[in-house]
């Protein structure tokens, strides 16, 4: 009776056990699955790009970028800001304006010729995205930015940018030797990441903010309006408005009239 | 002159041929014709006629270009085309203004070579000389008489005796050139306290009125209302804002007018996390967690002080290059001329989550004025 009994316990007992497993092995790998269908896409740590690409990224991270940026992207006090969540596109603005790699600590980064070469800039995009995460580059290129609406760009670009950027995109000086960069030589990419990112002193400018629309249209206004287009006078006396089409006016204008009527009294 | 007239009667002058007579009225003012001499003394020579083709070529090219203009002013395509998406047509708009302006200038330039080139080729050579008549100017005679001959016509004209006409010209004429005076100064003078007082000045368009004041942005289209939640900007951006009441969704003209009001915008700026900067007192709850609102009009001479460095936080007028700090203090100015920090105005979150305006700035916006305190 007892031995039955402790058998039939025993078969019971093994039973439950398995049953038991069973349950938790089905309620962990629907949690499981659950936990990956619904969890939102992270904001960090996209493993979608090639790994050779970024292999290729981090060997150069190592040799140019860690010495300010750290081995972890997480930065060198006094030196360089922490990379974590600038993404690819803060990487790929800074790296094909050629402002990083930096000459020297200053009140503003200028553009130069880019160090590296376009692949090498994609692979050290995609390593500081791959480890620090952050907005990523647009998917359109070239000219693909330029959104249709120009008219509404420079709406837009007028009370957002113009006030540092000139309403013709030709840049200001700002406090203690920094400026504000000229567009003329911004690819719609850059143009693109600088609003996303906010290099240096310029406010960052979200996508609930100015949507990707809104970005497209103002890169269609200042590619509309730089590198000498809209420029119905012939010359645009450098886009900066009034001041120096008055100074054309008073000393070349007056100037020869001066001239002229210096002439006819000399001859006469 | 008077008297030397009388030596020429009727039959002298009859007798006289033009050049004579011209050289009589210059001989009666003292005036002697030194040297007068014809440019070209044998006619048809082969340098006159050049001299003639080249005059004429210059009046010509004035008519063509004068041509050219109007036409081109008339059928050249005008209308703006986009450089970006159509080439050759922004190319040829873009030279309807050169070449209204080079022709227009070349037709005015011409004229004036051509009237220039006559002048020096075909007018006579002259050399003149005149008496300078010292002494006392014009006789006593002369000066009694003209006066004489003016007070005679005032007398006859009656307009002393007749006080009536005198006294309504005078009112007319006064009266008119009073309207001109107000014409011409009346546009300077306006009294910006003409509507409500001294305190127009104390509110804008961020008094809640009884009804909630949002926070708008401007997408370019001013019919479309896009308000703000605290996750619209991104740790140091900012945005410029301006008040829209729910009364007002479908008033366009209302709409419009918002964003166009010199005291409306202000810039909703989002500090770092980290950021803290001194507040005013009397100002302690006027921000909303890292989000800051102040005046966007310079305290200087109201230029729009939207320079906006996300590092250093300061907000630089472009006028006078005031800077402004945000970062540390209250947007007070730490350089450049303007003496009092921006005005904050205190916004919150609603219940659904938009930003709103807890109520007016507490000081006037923009630059001092007389009756002004601080």
């Amino acid at each position: 009776m007892t031995t039955t009994k402790k058998r039939n316990r025993a078969g019971s007992k093994l039973r439950r056990r398995i049953s038991g497993v069973l349950a938790l092995g089905f309620a962990l790998a629907g949690a499981g699955g659950l936990y990956t269908m619904l969890l939102p896409e992270p904001q960090t740590a996209h493993a979608n790009a090639d790994p050779a690409l970024i292999r290729q990224g981090e060997r150069l991270y190592n040799t140019t970028c860690i010495s300010c940026h750290g081995s972890n992207l997480q930065g060198v006090k006094d030196r360089g800001p922490s990379l974590i969540g600038v993404g690819e596109s803060a990487a790929h603005f800074q790296l094909s304006t050629g402002r990083m790699p930096l000459v020297r600590q200053e009140a503003e980064a200028s553009r130069k010729p880019p160090k590296f070469s376009p692949e090498e800039i994609d692979a050290i995009s995609a390593y500081v995205q791959e480890h620090g995460g952050g907005p990523t580059a647009p998917d359109k290129k070239g000219s693909d930015l330029r959104g249709g609406d120009p008219g509404r760009g420079g709406q837009l670009f007028r009370l957002n940018c113009a006030s540092c950027h000139n309403f013709t995109g030709r840049g200001i000086a700002m406090s203690s030797g920094k400026y504000a960069p000229e567009l003329e030589h911004a690819s719609e990419q850059q143009i693109y990441e600088a609003m996303q990112t906010g290099p240096e002193n310029m406010p960052k400018f979200s996508d609930r903010q100015l949507t990707p629309e809104e970005k497209q249209d103002i890169i269609a206004y200042v590619k509309s309006v730089t590198n000498n287009k809209n420029n119905p006078g012939g010359n645009d006396l450098g886009g900066y408005g009034p001041g120096p089409e008055t100074v054309i006016a008073w000393v070349v204008g007056l100037g020869a009239l001066i001239g002229i009527t210096l002439w006819i009294g000399a001859r006469a | 002159m008077s008297e030397q007239n009388n030596e020429y009667t009727e039959a002298d002058l009859a007798e006289m041929s033009r050049e004579e007579k011209a050289r009589l009225g210059l001989a009666l003012d003292d005036v002697e014709l030194v040297e007068y001499r014809d440019n070209w003394p044998v006619k048809g020579t082969r340098a006159e006629r050049r001299a003639e083709r080249f005059t004429a070529a210059w009046f010509a090219l004035a008519g063509f270009s004068a041509l050219a203009f109007v036409a081109v002013f008339i059928f050249w395509p005008w209308q703006y085309q986009d450089p970006l998406s159509n080439q050759k047509g922004y190319f040829l708009y873009a030279l309807y203004n050169p070449l209204i302006g080079f022709f227009l200038g070349l037709s005015i330039f011409s004229v004036g070579v051509g009237v220039v080139l006559y002048s020096k080729k075909f007018l006579p050579h002259e050399v003149a000389v005149q008496q300078r008549h010292d002494g006392h100017g014009s006789s006593e005679v002369d000066r009694q008489t003209a006066a004489a001959l003016l007070a005679d016509a005032g007398s006859r004209s009656g307009i002393a005796r007749r006080s009536l006409i005198k006294r309504t010209a005078g009112f007319g004429v006064g009266a008119f050139g009073l309207g001109a005076g107000v014409f011409a100064i009346g546009g300077v003078v306006h009294n910006p306290w003409s509507s409500r007082g001294q305190e127009s000045l104390l509110h804008t368009g961020w008094e809640p009125d009884g009804e909630k004041v949002y926070l708008r942005r401007d997408t370019g289209n001013s019919k479309d209302v896009s308000l703000l939640r605290p996750e619209d900007i991104d740790a140091g951006g900012f945005e410029t804002v301006f008040p829209f009441r729910e009364s007002e969704r479908h008033n366009e003209h209302a709409l419009s007018e918002a964003m166009k009001k010199g005291d409306a915008p202000v810039m909703l700026i989002r500090l770092r996390p980290g950021a803290s900067p001194v507040k005013r007192q009397g100002q302690e709850d006027f921000n909303y967690g890292d989000y800051y609102a102040y005046s966007k009009v310079c305290t200087h001479l109201g230029c729009p002080t939207s320079l906006f460095e996300a590092q250093t936080g300061r907000l630089l007028c472009p006028c006078h290059q005031s800077q402004f700090d945000v970062v540390h203090t209250y947007a007070k100015p730490v350089f450049g001329p303007a003496t009092r920090a921006l005005p904050q105005l205190p916004i919150t979150v609603d219940e659904d989550g938009y930003f709103v305006a807890k109520h007016d700035f507490i000081e006037p916006v923009g630059p001092a004025y007389w009756e002004r305190k601080s």
